[in-house]
C-alpha cells in the first residue's frame, strides 16, 4: 500500500566504483602509464571500502548508496540527480562559451551541450506516461 | 502542513524508529514528517492515519495559506 523501501544491495556503489576504477586502470594501462593506472585501482578501491562502510549505516546517505530507501529519500535521489544534471550541463555551457572565445570552436562542450538539451526535451515525452 | 503524528506518536510510547520500521520507512523520514520539512504521499498519509486508527483529515491539516489555494 505504502511502497515505502525499496530493498537495495550495500555493496551496490561499492561495486560501480571498483567497476569504474578497473575501467579507468585498463584505459590508463593501455596508455603505457602503469604507475598510474595501479595508483587509480587503489583510489577507486579505497573509495569503494568508504562506500561499502557507508552504505551499512542506517542514514539517508547510506540509503542512497545501497539503492534503496523509502519514498523520501527516493525523492532525495531524485533531486540530487537533477541538480547533478543541472551542474554538469551549465559547465558545459559555460565551457562551450569558453572554448567558442579561444578556438571559435566549442569542441566537446558542445557536444555535452546537445546531448544535455537533448535529454531533458526528451525526458518529458518518456515521463508523461508514467503520470 | 501540520499534522499529529509525534503527539500520536508519543501517545503510543514508540520511537521515531519503531514507528518507521511498523511502516516501512525510515526514522529520518518520520522525524522529517514530524518537524513538517516532508510532506508524505497520499498512501503513507493514510497509512500513518490508520496505524493511529485514524483518518488522514485527523492527522494532517493545511496551513492557512494552503488551505486558500
Amino acid at each position: 500500500m505504502t511502497d515505502t523501501i525499496r530493498r537495495g544491495h550495500r555493496g551496490a556503489a561499492a561495486a560501480v566504483l571498483l567497476v569504474g576504477g578497473v575501467a579507468v586502470a585498463v584505459a590508463t594501462w593501455a596508455n603505457g602509464q602503469y604507475g598510474w593506472a595501479i595508483a587509480a585501482l587503489g583510489i577507486y578501491a579505497a573509495l569503494a571500502a568508504g562506500a561499502f562502510v557507508w552504505a551499512g549505516r542506517r542514514t539517508d546517505v547510506g540509503a542512497l548508496l545501497r539503492v534503496d530507501g523509502d519514498e523520501r529519500q527516493r525523492g532525495l535521489d531524485r533531486d540530487a540527480t537533477a541538480i547533478t544534471g543541472l551542474v554538469l550541463s551549465l559547465a558545459a555551457v559555460i565551457g562551450a562559451v569558453i572554448q567558442i572565445g579561444r578556438t571559435g570552436n566549442p569542441g566537446v562542450y558542445g557536444l555535452f551541450c546537445v546531448i544535455a538539451g537533448a535529454a531533458y526535451t526528451a525526458s518529458p515525452l518518456v515521463l508523461r506516461r508514467h503520470r | 502542513m501540520k499534522n499529529r503524528v509525534r503527539e500520536r506518536r508519543l501517545h503510543a510510547t514508540l520511537s521515531q524508529a519503531e514507528l518507521g520500521d511498523a511502516l516501512g520507512v525510515s526514522r529520518q523520514t518520520i522525524n522529517s514528517i514530524e518537524t513538517g520539512r516532508y510532506v508524505p504521499s497520499l498512501p503513507l498519509a493514510i497509512a500513518l492515519a490508520r496505524f493511529f486508527d485514524s483518518t488522514v483529515e485527523d492527522m494532517f491539516e493545511p496551513a492557512a495559506e494552503e488551505r486558500t489555494r
